[in-house]
């Protein structure tokens, strides 16, 4: 059924037309020959409708791991890269139909019950073709990666495995047209992050981390299934399309729109790692690097940013649920920013920037550009993915993620430090490296905006990047070495694991080339605004976070010690030391409002309900005594009764058939 | 002359006799034979039907292979003792070992109440047969491939279950042979 | 050639349900295990009769008698080998199969 979509009539493809045409494409899931009364398009064979396939072809992936990968050995890993790159390669000509201004919109009767009709279906427009493109090639690198990375890993396959089916699942929530679809996808994300993160189980700590990975984002998730339930409740849809129609269509009032689109709004914060329910994250180092890079960059925290985007014109209707977003965003990109710059986990450090960069997403979001937030989604996946591969790199040649023990590695690793510098640097939004394009496009539109506290929090979390950023470079690969041992024992990574790094390294610099590109694919109506020289500022601040992270780091030990003395700096480094006690309330909380109300229900249910559970097994009990006198064990003694039985029947249905 | 109700009752004594036989003869091998008997007399009953198929089958399958593999497993089963106590007296014949009198009782009991029963239906039931069916095989056939094809299937599969059924119960654990 | 004009329906059916009585005496009253599956094949064989004689003298009968007599067999069949070699492991296990011993499954 699926594979012969309603082609014509919703799919088209034109060849390019000027803008003003063009314009007409919506980017949104609206299916409609665009430029139709031009007439130029020609039906053609139409690559968007194979969108489905990229998600099943991970999926086959997975399914292959499953079924071959213990007998493929080391080579089990190429289910998913073959997967992967194909997906890939068909993404990319999808981006180009996308181009075109295609776009498609496709559903098939699912569920039907009474008047309910739930479609299942896929959509790709310029959006999912983006991102479908973005996340199959670079976690088709991370599992390139990953053959070296995780080379005579005792679960070796189940990794690839799982890496393979959390990439499907990230596909699957892109390309779903759908609520319910991409709610079962996220939810395959948090199962695989859950698996993923306590792939070394053995140590309970990578445990306690999963499980705390999976409870943290749980409540994002009831979030979102509430916002979905109060959506279907108003408009019994859950077409992606339809939704914003049918709520505008019902003038609700402005309390309703905000509640719906803030409780869509904490799905996203939990998955991606947002104030203050980031705690997880962190955590979440405990799994293999890859993950990490995986999780970070491609899937896990993309899907609740792609999530904001996709039910975009949803916010766009509950402006006040936009400040919120704004201002979650603007929070998280500065509070982690400020935790980063006290790490010492090398690991740490890229996890808390991370949450600050995934901030800066959510602010340019929440002040309404949701294309420079998708772009900064984009160079983030790339220099991010980079900079963890990278770090796992050095993990794995000097053994510690601790940067204390780690300095000098550049003469043992050029590749690896020389690709970390590069992601190092377009993470500090240094031009023209790619994350210089999107983080500026964002902070323009927060100038813009009617609240400046966004952009001030977001240009000094600029300047906090580009500190942590260079003490991570210093510390790692410069200065003389920390520690002997690990420097003797540091040495480059094969082959298998630097052809990634060098790979990503060309996005995560030159991706800002294409800014100009994306924004007229993603929001064809949008003009960055001009802020002039304003514009620049946040480079200074990235700028003099450098010179003082160069000051510091390479300045005596005793210089640092000396500093951390002074109040002035010792507070504030306590505080970001104990994470701004985020964890702390964390726990308070859950003992206030988890164990009040669990203790009444644990009662409940130990005397009430478990009460008459026991009232029924103990009567059963006494019937079975009863009865078991019955069963004598002779088998003729049965039939005697049985024959007996039948006499009686007989007497009585004779008796029956006189009376009547 | 009526020589059918005569060959009705020389065939229905043999059969309820060694019926009865079967219930009472103190050894096992004599109770097996006149369980052949049993079969055998109502294989003829059968043909006094005009059932000629069931009866041939009667005798192919029961008189044949049921009491095969009864024989085999009298032998198989190592019966120390292959004959009761000789019960004295003739009423002592009607006692059983575990239930004392119950069983005949029982018996007794039903055979009444169905006698009561089939007596007061007698004058609804016809006396005469039908005229009988020129080929039973075809006339059964008939029945079993078309109307009862899928009861018949399913017959088959039970039959399958029970072969295979006997042979893992009977067979010797290890696969080795004693 | 053998018929059965002169032999009413209802003797065949007493027929069959004293032969069905002396089955089932047969089976109440041994104590030994091959020999109440004897009886219940006799008990198996008088129902047998009565199908067969339906299926001769009542004009809705038809084939139905027949083929349900051919049923009968089957399961008869089926019962005689898989009773047997439960009776033959019990005995090869047990070393009796003297019914009254073989009562574990008691309350």
């Amino acid at each position: 059924m699926l594979n012969t979509p309603p082609c014509v009539g919703s799919c088209s493809e034109f060849p390019r037309l000027p803008r003003a045409g063009r314009r007409g494409a919506d980017a949104s899931t609206v299916c409609a020959p665009a430029a139709a009364p031009l007439g130029a398009e020609k039906a053609v064979t139409c690559l968007l409708s194979l969108g489905w396939l990229v998600p099943l072809l991970a999926l086959l992936g997975y399914v292959g791991h499953v079924f071959l990968g213990q007998r493929a050995k080391q080579w089990s890993a190429l289910f998913g890269i073959v997967a992967l790159a194909l997906g890939f390669a068909l993404s990319v000509g999808m981006l180009a139909q996308t181009i075109g201004g295609a776009s498609i919109d496709v559903s098939v009767p699912w569920l039907s019950m009474g008047g309910i009709n739930v479609p299942m279906g896929f959509s790709i427009g310029p959006l999912q073709a983006v991102m479908l493109t973005m996340v199959t090639f670079v976690s088709c690198f991370i599992e390139i990666y990953s053959m070296g990375y995780m080379k005579g890993d005792i679960r070796y396959n189940r990794f690839f495995a799982n890496v393979t089916l959390f990439v499907a699942g990230m596909l699957t929530a892109v390309v779903a047209n759908n609520f319910i679809l991409f709610f079962a996808a996220w939810e395959i994300m948090g199962l695989c992050s859950y698996l993923l993160i306590g792939h070394w189980f053995e140590d309970p700590a990578n445990g306690r981390a999963a499980t705390k990975a999976f409870l943290v984002t749980r409540i994002g998730d009831v979030g979102l299934l509430l916002g979905i339930w109060w959506c279907f409740t108003l408009t019994h849809t859950f077409q992606f399309a339809a939704l914003p129609g049918d709520l505008a269509a019902l003038h609700l009032p402005a309390a309703t729109l905000n509640a719906i689109a803030l409780l869509i709004f904490l799905g996203a914060v939990g998955k991606s790692a947002q104030v203050p329910l980031q705690i997880w994250l962190p955590d979440a180092m405990a799994g293999p690097t890859p993950i990490s890079a995986l999780i970070h960059a491609a899937t896990m925290v993309a899907a609740g940013v792609y999530l904001v985007a996709r039910t975009y014109p949803i916010f766009q209707m509950a402006p006040s649920a936009l400040f919120w977003v704004g201002l979650v965003g603007a929070v998280s990109a500065f509070i982690p920013a400020t935790i980063a710059c006290v790490q010492t986990d090398i690991k740490k450090v890229l996890a808390y920037s991370t949450i600050s960069q995934l901030g800066y997403m959510m602010l340019g979001l929440g002040v309404g550009a949701m294309e420079a937030g998708i772009f900064h989604l984009l160079t983030h996946a790339f220099f991010k993915a980079l900079l963890f591969l990278a770090a796992g790199s050095v993990i794995h040649a000097a053994g510690t993620q601790n940067m204390h023990e780690m300095g000098g590695l550049w003469k043992k690793q050029r590749w690896t430090a020389a690709t970390f510098i590069i992601g190092s640097l377009a993470l500090a939004a240094i031009p023209p490296m790619s994350g210089f394009f999107s983080k500026d496009a964002i902070l323009a539109a927060a100038y813009v905006s009617p609240d400046p506290v966004f952009y001030w929090l977001g240009t000094v979390a600029a300047g906090l990047t580009a500190y942590y950023m260079t003490r991570v470079v210093l510390m790692t690969f410069f200065g003389s070495p920390r520690s002997e041992h690990v420097y003797e024992h540091a040495h480059e990574s094969p082959a298998v694991m630097v052809v990634p790094l060098v790979v990503l390294a060309v996005p995560a610099a030159a991706l800002g080339l294409a800014a100009g590109f994306l924004r007229h694919l993603l929001a064809p109506g949008y003009i960055k605004p001009d802020v002039g020289l304003i514009e620049f500022v946040p480079l200074l601040f990235a700028i003099a976070g450098f010179l003082w992270a160069y000051a510091l780091y390479t300045a005596p030990l005793a210089r640092r010690a000396a500093l951390l003395r002074s109040p002035l700096i010792a507070a504030p480094y306590t505080l970001f030391k104990q994470l701004w006690f985020f964890d702390h309330a964390g726990s308070v909380v859950t003992y206030v409002l988890g164990l009040g109300p669990s203790f009444v229900i644990g009662a409940f249910d130990r005397y009430v309900v478990d009460g008459l559970v026991n009232a029924c097994g103990s009567l059963c009990l006494w019937l079975g005594r009863m009865c078991r006198r019955l069963s004598v064990g002779n088998a003729q003694a049965y039939m005697l009764t049985i024959a007996v039985a039948v006499v009686i029947g007989l007497v009585a249905l004779q008796f029956q058939a006189m009376g009547g | 002359m009526n020589w059918p109700m005569v060959a009705f009752v020389v065939l229905g004594g043999i059969t309820v006799y060694s019926g009865w036989r079967v219930a009472t003869a103190p050894l096992v091998t004599h109770a097996a034979l006149f369980l052949a008997v049993t079969f055998a007399g109502v294989g003829g009953l059968f043909f006094l039907l005009q059932a000629d198929f069931l009866a041939a089958v009667q005798l192919l399958l029961y008189a044949g292979a049921v009491m095969t593999v009864v024989i085999f497993a009298i032998m198989l089963s190592e019966m120390k003792d292959i004959e009761e106590p000789r019960p004295r007296g003739w009423l002592g014949a009607l006692r059983s070992p575990s239930l004392g009198a119950l069983p005949f009782i029982g018996a007794v009991l039903l055979f009444a109440v169905m006698l009561v029963v089939y007596l007061r239906g007698a004058p609804a039931l016809p006396v005469t047969p039908l005229p009988a069916p020129t080929n039973s095989t075809v006339f059964i056939a008939g029945a079993l491939f078309k109307i009862y094809a899928l009861p018949f299937e399913v017959a088959s599969v039970l039959l399958l279950a029970a072969m295979i059924g006997a042979i893992i119960l009977t067979r010797v654990e290890g696969g080795r042979r004693r | 050639m053998i018929a059965v004009q002169g032999v009413p329906l209802v003797d065949f059916l007493l027929l069959g349900a004293l032969l069905f009585c002396v089955g089932l005496f047969a089976a109440l009253r041994r104590s030994n295990a091959i020999m109440i599956l004897m009886g219940i094949e006799v008990m198996l064989n008088a129902v047998n009769i009565n199908l067969v004689a339906f299926s001769r003298y009542l004009p809705r009968g038809g084939d139905r008698g027949q083929a349900f007599a051919v049923f009968v067999l089957a399961v008869a069949a089926a019962e005689a080998a898989v009773g047997l070699a439960m009776v033959i492991i019990v005995s090869r296990r047990r070393g009796t199969i003297e019914i009254e011993e073989i009562s574990d499954m008691r309350g």
